[in-house]
């Protein structure tokens, strides 16, 4: 009697909740998700063909631009990888400035996770408060290296400077009023019945799922799967930190959510043993002017806060610039998983995953 | 007092309509206002006092001055009032764009009905019982002659509202589908899905101060329910007003309940077309809802113009001294009150609670608010049995 039809709709590129531009092809049966799938490269620049045809020390401009939530981490991840590529021994001080730096760029970046993940499901107080205390990470990046946003806060064998004076202050200002503050966006939201209701169950992803479709990060670590690369491989200064890798079992929204809040409590203690145990000492290795690959190929991957950043460097003789080079980027491989986490879902759960993917299309489309 | 000839009385009632035009377009553009301090407060977001001294011009002048001078610049952008005379110009000067394949009738009608449907459900809602003022002598034609509280004191004034109220979903039905675009759609067909699911618990929940105060007039019954309950009628309805005020929520489509046009999945909602002064009148139309929820929340459940509850107002007026005796009195400055303070819990809460999920509201609306209503209706028949 009634003409029964499925209607496709676009979700972006130009869309509230798509966290940039990412476009997401519909198909709906009423309100209920039948077929989903993200279209990414709105965002594309090219940004390992552009790094081949730089220098060594250039690339790491471009890193920046990459996932620009977490400059700095995508940052040691470059330098490292062209520190093992060229087999340069970092001095101990470098390492641990590296790994706070690294840790408050986790903080910035779940905090920009958390509010707009919270904004999408509609509390739009959360992301405000997320974004004042983000505003301090930045203001640390500034003292530390002069730029907010895209760092470009190391250098090939170490930092550039020794951290400013008057940057303990500021990291023990912000420490001090950190778990605060984290209580205060958790007053706002991990007991609220709205927001468990919205949460709880939504867009699952099996550990199964997660590992066949190489999902890292909190998106592997709220499935129950406790592989964190600080801790399974550690770099920079993590072997000698103590901390603990969150994990959930529930694999929802919600688990997500838990688990990245408890990475951000777990960061705040990493930037404490860093700030007690720092060592004194130089902050550069000695390096050549110029630097000249040999043939070699080298992959590094680090933590970042979306999960796995892994860098793919091969080196071609008396080189320049590397002759391959790419980017195993987490925000790409974990948008595989929406598919799987929205279809028989609601139109608002896809939001509600997109969310807890915690994307950044700079990253995905490079 | 002299009996008004028909011409009078049409003059009069010209002059209450004028009356309540004014009331609702101070306190809408007000209430926009609010929101934003309000928000801005609650969510402490930076206001130009913190951040327009890197502006250039007068303003970015006087802020690095006053700064420099070791004080809060307090004309900075006059506190934000330029802000919103500048949202009603930009709506009102606005490009007025029509989508190519909109049917252009329904397009054009859908906020004007939203709108005319916010708006006359103010003909009968009485601010004051009786006599608001009186005209003084010297005012041509009908000088002497009193203006009463409220446009038409109808005796049917409840139906009258709940009535005109459920037609402005026609306004976002039509509006979500005369757009012929997707977004729009999904819009109206959650909001007729929603809105009339919460018409049910809503008219349930105003049945109980029907029942109570045994009227549909709406003077009466807010003199009834404020004067005749104990502490208003917050005692026995307290049950009452939560359902009702949450239905309020989700008639006006505001937070938590803001599925119609939800901004992070469906873009604008039913109003995702529209620009200019036709979303202005969409916009006016949430407000004055807001307006008209509130006031009924506040008659009926609240005590309406009557300030204190029952029995207190009787044991304090002798203590009174004169020229404050008219605190005492039902007055419509104190409805008024009672009005902004529900606008502002709708405010407070947009600022502190996430959004349902559509099937969760309707799960809400359905499983949880009708039994309650239904239960409080009982509830509100037994008191009216052998208590009142």
């Amino acid at each position: 009697m009634f003409k029964n039809e499925e209607m496709e709709i676009n979700l972006g590129p130009q869309h509230p909740s798509t966290h940039g531009v990412l476009r997401v092809k519909l198909r709906l049966d009423g309100e209920t998700v039948t077929h989903c799938r993200p279209m990414i490269g709105y965002l594309h620049r090219g940004v390992e063909k552009i790094c081949e045809n730089q220098s060594f020390f250039q690339g790491q401009v471009w890193t920046d631009r990459m996932d620009y939530c977490s400059a700095v981490a995508n940052n040691l991840g470059w330098a490292e990888a062209n520190e093992k590529l060229f087999g340069i021994t970092v001095p101990r001080r470098a390492h641990y400035i590296r790994t706070l730096l690294n840790e408050f760029n986790r903080i910035a970046s779940h905090l920009i996770w958390l509010g707009t993940h919270a904004m999408d499901i509609g509390a739009l107080t959360v992301f405000l408060y997320a974004f004042r205390e983000r505003e301090d990470v930045l203001d640390i990046n500034e003292a530390f290296c002069g730029s907010r946003l895209t760092t470009t806060a190391f250098r090939i064998g170490g930092l550039r400077e020794d951290l400013p004076p008057g940057f303990e202050k500021m990291v023990h200002k912000f420490l001090a009023k950190f778990s605060d503050c984290l209580e205060e966006y958790e007053n706002l939201l991990t007991e609220n019945r709205i927001w468990k209701k919205r949460t709880v169950g939504v867009a699952r992803l099996n550990a199964e799922d997660a590992i066949a479709l190489g999902v890292t990060g909190p998106m592997l670590r709220a499935a129950g799967v406790a592989y964190d690369i600080r801790k399974a491989f550690p770099y920079a200064a993590y072997s000698e930190m103590d901390f603990e890798v969150p994990t959930r079992t529930e694999a929802d929204t919600y688990a997500r959510y838990q688990v990245r809040m408890a990475e951000m409590r777990q960061s705040a203690r990493i930037i404490q043993q860093c700030m007690d145990g720092m060592p004194e000492g130089p902050v550069m290795a000695k390096l050549p002017k110029i630097l000249r690959s040999e043939v070699n190929e080298v992959y590094h991957a680090t933590e970042s806060p979306k999960g796995e950043i892994g860098y793919y460097l091969v080196g071609e003789k008396g080189s320049l610039n590397p002759y391959r080079f790419h980017v195993r980027a987490p925000g790409f491989i974990n948008l595989q998983s929406l598919p799987k986490m929205a279809e028989g879902g609601l139109i608002a759960d896809v939001v509600a995953a997109i969310g807890s993917l915690d994307i950044v299309l700079g990253e995905i489309d490079r | 007092m002299p009996t008004p000839t028909l011409t009078q009385s049409i003059v009069i009632t010209l002059i209450q309509c004028l009356l309540v035009v004014i009331f609702v377009f101070v306190v809408v553009p007000l209430t926009v206002f609010a929101e934003r301090k309000v928000l801005g407060h609650l969510q402490q977001r930076l206001g130009s006092t913190r951040v327009a001294s890197g502006h250039v011009g007068f303003s970015g002048w006087m802020n690095r001055r006053m700064w420099k001078m070791g004080r809060v610049p307090v004309l900075s952008y006059w506190r934000g009032i330029p802000g919103l005379v500048g949202d009603v110009l930009k709506l009102i000067l606005k490009e007025d764009i029509m989508p190519a394949k909109a049917d252009k009738f329904v397009f054009f009608l859908a906020p004007s009905i939203s709108m005319v449907a916010a708006i006359i459900v103010f003909a009968a809602i009485s601010f004051v019982p009786g006599t608001f003022f009186t005209l003084p002598a010297w005012f041509p034609f009908v000088g002497g002659l009193p203006v009463s509280g409220g446009i038409a004191d109808i005796n049917v004034g409840l139906l009258w509202i709940l009535g005109v109220a459920t037609v402005g979903v026609y306004g976002i039905v039509l509006a979500g589908w005369s757009s012929n675009s997707k977004y729009p759609l999904l819009g109206g067909l959650r909001s007729a899905a929603q809105m009339v699911s919460y018409e049910v618990p809503l008219a349930l929940s105003l049945l109980a101060p029907v029942v109570l105060s045994a009227s549909l007039n709406f003077g009466e019954m807010a003199a009834r329910m404020a004067t005749g309950m104990p502490a208003w009628a917050l005692v026995p309805q307290v049950i009452g007003f939560l359902l009702y005020f949450t239905c309020g929520f989700a008639e006006t489509n505001r937070l938590p309940f803001d599925m119609p046009e939800a901004e992070n999945e469906l873009v604008a909602g039913f109003h995702t077309e529209y620009s200019g002064m036709k979303f202005g009148l969409f916009y006016l139309a949430e407000y004055i809802n807001m307006t008209v929820v509130s006031a009924l929340a506040s008659a009926f459940f609240l005590g309406g113009p009557w300030l204190l509850p029952f029995g207190l107002q009787g044991l304090l007026n002798p203590y009174l001294p004169g020229f404050l005796s008219w605190f005492g009195e039902p007055h419509a400055i104190f409805f008024v009150a009672k009005i902004i303070f529900l606008l502002f819990t709708y405010i407070w809460v947009r600022g502190t609670i996430p959004r349902y999920r559509y099937d969760q509201i309707m799960a809400v609306g359905w499983k949880y608010l009708i039994p309650v209503a239904l239960v409080n209706l009982l509830l509100a028949a037994a008191i009216r049995c052998f208590a009142v």
